[in-house]
This record gives structure tokens, sequence and C-alpha cells, in this order.
């Protein structure tokens, strides 16, 4: 039982668009983080999902703009923290290439922080959730954006973002 | 029979991929899976591993700390320690602590089916960096490794190393001694004997301590803009 005054992690899902047959299609998503182990269990929680499909890997932001590219996936999943370019600097310039494709980025990192979910988000991305809690949020999180949806979920407790 | 094996990290994700990588081995099989350094003494003491793989950054008791109470209790725990960095201090920490294996994060997916290989046949496993390190010592009479600065927590005891790590995570006198299952009153104790042994005189000062003895891990981020958007948060 929670103590009294305990308060739930803050989570916002914008749920706008109903629920369609159509929005179980496949989703082809792209996993970036500098870590082999991470990106293996991402690979593991995404692929138990029918129909997604993770159909490339990259270990930095500068093989992910190169990835995006060759591969276009609907939903790259970013890490911050990475050797030669970050993943806010490769968001920005993911989204300034393909702003019309419709492609989503989905951050997944260890920065808990509503500081940092803002530069995430005003660099263009639609999801952000906390590396601790991937297990729980990765797969909602990876569903709302792929429908362009919003999601945030930071772990530690609630801050008003807007 | 197969090896069993133990694994202990805060993030799920992160034992996701350790358990699928160390799954594709036939002869393993990972026993149990704890996500902090408490919940895995626990565990090995029920569940008796054949190896146990801990992150060195996790909450509640650090898996240095983790390591050397598993060998207090029993030494023949053979551990591997998983590591974001192999900084002399750390590998100096963790074979001072009595493990077995060092594997760096970044490169477990290369290296930890090796070091648990080198566990199963009796061998050590430690990455270049840390071999470096040993041979080193070994040339200069074993002065190398210890010459530059002293042990960290040269004077604490395991107890108040737990409660050191805890006080710098934030958490209250009061908190500690429910998760130690301690009164209030001795963990005041514990507290003013850490700061006097220590000579610290602030709880700032006890977290800066812990930080750079690798008792805590901060996460830095990269540069932020330096101008804060212009909605403030409320």
């Amino acid at each position: 039982m929670k103590p009294k005054g305990a308060t739930e992690p803050q989570r916002v899902v914008c749920t706008e668009l109903p629920r369609r047959a159509e929005d179980f299609m496949a989703v082809r998503i792209l996993l970036v983080d500098d870590h082999p182990i991470v990106r293996q269990g991402l690979r593991t929680l995404l692929e138990g999902r029918p129909g997604w499909e993770v159909v490339g890997e990259a270990s930095d932001g500068l093989e992910a703009l190169d990835k995006v590219e060759s591969l276009q996936p609907d939903v790259v999943v970013l890490d911050v923290t990475m050797p030669r370019m970050n993943g806010l600097e490769a968001c920005r310039l993911i989204q300034g290439k393909r702003k019309d494709s419709g492609l989503e980025v989905l951050f997944v990192t260890q920065h808990d922080s509503p500081q940092m979910m803002r530069e995430a988000l005003d660099a263009g991305a639609r999801g952000y959730v906390v590396k601790s809690n991937a297990a729980r949020d990765l797969l909602e999180a990876v569903e709302a954006v792929s429908q362009h949806r919003l999601f945030t979920a930071l772990a530690r407790s609630p801050q008003a973002l807007w | 029979m197969k090896l069993r094996i133990l694994l202990a990290d805060d993030h799920e994700i992160v034992r996701r991929g350790l358990c699928s990588l160390l799954q594709k081995h036939d002869g393993w099989e990972v026993c149990g899976e704890a996500s902090d350094g408490r919940e895995a003494l626990e565990m090995a003491k029920q569940l008796k591993p054949d190896v146990v793989i801990v992150d060195i950054g996790m909450p509640y008791l650090n898996g240095l700390d983790t390591t050397r109470q598993l060998l207090q209790h029993d030494p023949h725990f053979k551990v591997i320690v998983l590591t974001i960095t192999d900084s002399d201090q750390v590998i100096r920490e963790a074979l001072d602590a009595g493990a077995r294996g060092f594997v760096l994060k970044s490169d477990a997916a290369r290296d930890l089916v090796a070091a648990v290989e080198a566990l199963q046949s009796k061998r050590m496993f430690f990455t270049p960096r840390v071999n470096d390190l040993v041979l080193a010592g070994f040339l200069d009479k074993g002065h190398a490794i210890s010459r530059n600065e002293p042990p960290s927590l040269p004077t604490l005891t395991v107890r108040e190393r737990e409660v050191t790590q805890l006080l710098a995570e934030g958490k209250s006198s009061k908190e500690v001694a429910t998760l130690l299952n301690l009164s209030t009153k001795t963990v005041e104790t514990h507290r003013s004997n850490i700061m006097r042994k220590l000579s610290l005189h602030s709880i700032r000062d006890l977290v800066v301590y812990a930080i750079k003895n690798n008792i805590i891990q901060i996460q830095m981020p990269p540069q932020l803009r330096t101008t804060p958007p212009e909605t403030t948060l409320a």
C-alpha cells in the first residue's frame, strides 16, 4: 500500500484518436542506444508484440541518421546520451529532414528530468520514457507515438510541464 | 546440471538484455533477478547460484558492497561486477571486494559470456585495463595500485557503508532505520560515527563523499541549452 500522500508518477497520454482495427498495424522500429545490451533488452520487449519489427539498430546519433534514411522506420527509439552525436541533436536533424514523412521519435533515457523531457519534445520527439520504467511503459509509448499521439512518463514524483 | 546465474541490475530492460544473452547458452540458466543490492543478497543466500552478476550502480546497496557482503557471508560465491567505468579506483575497489570478473557494461554483449565461461573454469575475467593495472602493480612490487590514494572508506564498518549509501540517496534516519530494521537512534549513532570518522560536517559533504567514492553514481546530462525555455515549470 502506498504511504499517505504518495503521488503517482506523471504520465501523459493523449487519447483523442479512437482505437480502430488499423491501430494495430505493423510498426517498423529503429533502435538507437550506445549499449548493445540495452538494445538487446529493448528488442526482446518490442519483438514480443505481434506485427512490430525492429528493422535496425544504431549505436550513436550519426549512425541513426544514416539508418533513418536507408531503413525508413515508422518509429525511432532514441537514447539521449551517446558518443559522437547525442540523441537530442539527432532528433532535431531527423525531424528537419523527414518532417512530413510521418516518422516519430520516442526517447528512452536514464534522465528522469522534466527539463530534459522538455528538451526532447522541443527537439521534435513525440514520446519520452525513462529507462528504469521502460519495461512498463515502452509498448504503450510506441503504440501511442506510432499513431502520432503524445506519450510522456517520468519516474519521479510529478512536476507539471504545462 | 545447468550453471545457475543470479542477475542484479536496477534496470529491467538491462536485465532483459542480459538474460537474453546468457540464455542463448545451453548449459546456463538465469535462476533469479534482483533489482537492488539488498534483494540480490537475499536471493543469493536463498538460491545459492553458481555465479552472481552485479551492477555497481544499484540503489539501497551498491554492487561493490553487495559483493563484499556476499563474500563475507560465503567466500565461495563467484561474483562478476558490471560497471560503466573502469577507472583505477573502481578497479581497485572491485578487486578489493573480491570480484572474480570485471566487465564494462558497454562491452557486456561481447565480454559477459567469456567472463561467465572463465568463472565456470575456475579462472578470473578482467578487462585489458584491469590486467594492465594489476601488472603495473606487480612490476612496481605491489605499490602501484595503492600508492596514489588510500583505499576508500578505510574505517567504515559494513553497516556504516550501508547507512552512508542510504543517507546519500536522500533518505532520512527514520527511513534508513525502517529499511535496515534498526531503531532510529541506532541509525543516528551510525550517522554521527560516519561523520566523525570521515571528518564530514553536513549531508551535502556526505553526498559528495559518496559520489567521489563510487558509493552512489550520478547521471550527467548532455549539454542542455543555456537559455531556459520561455515557459516556466510549474
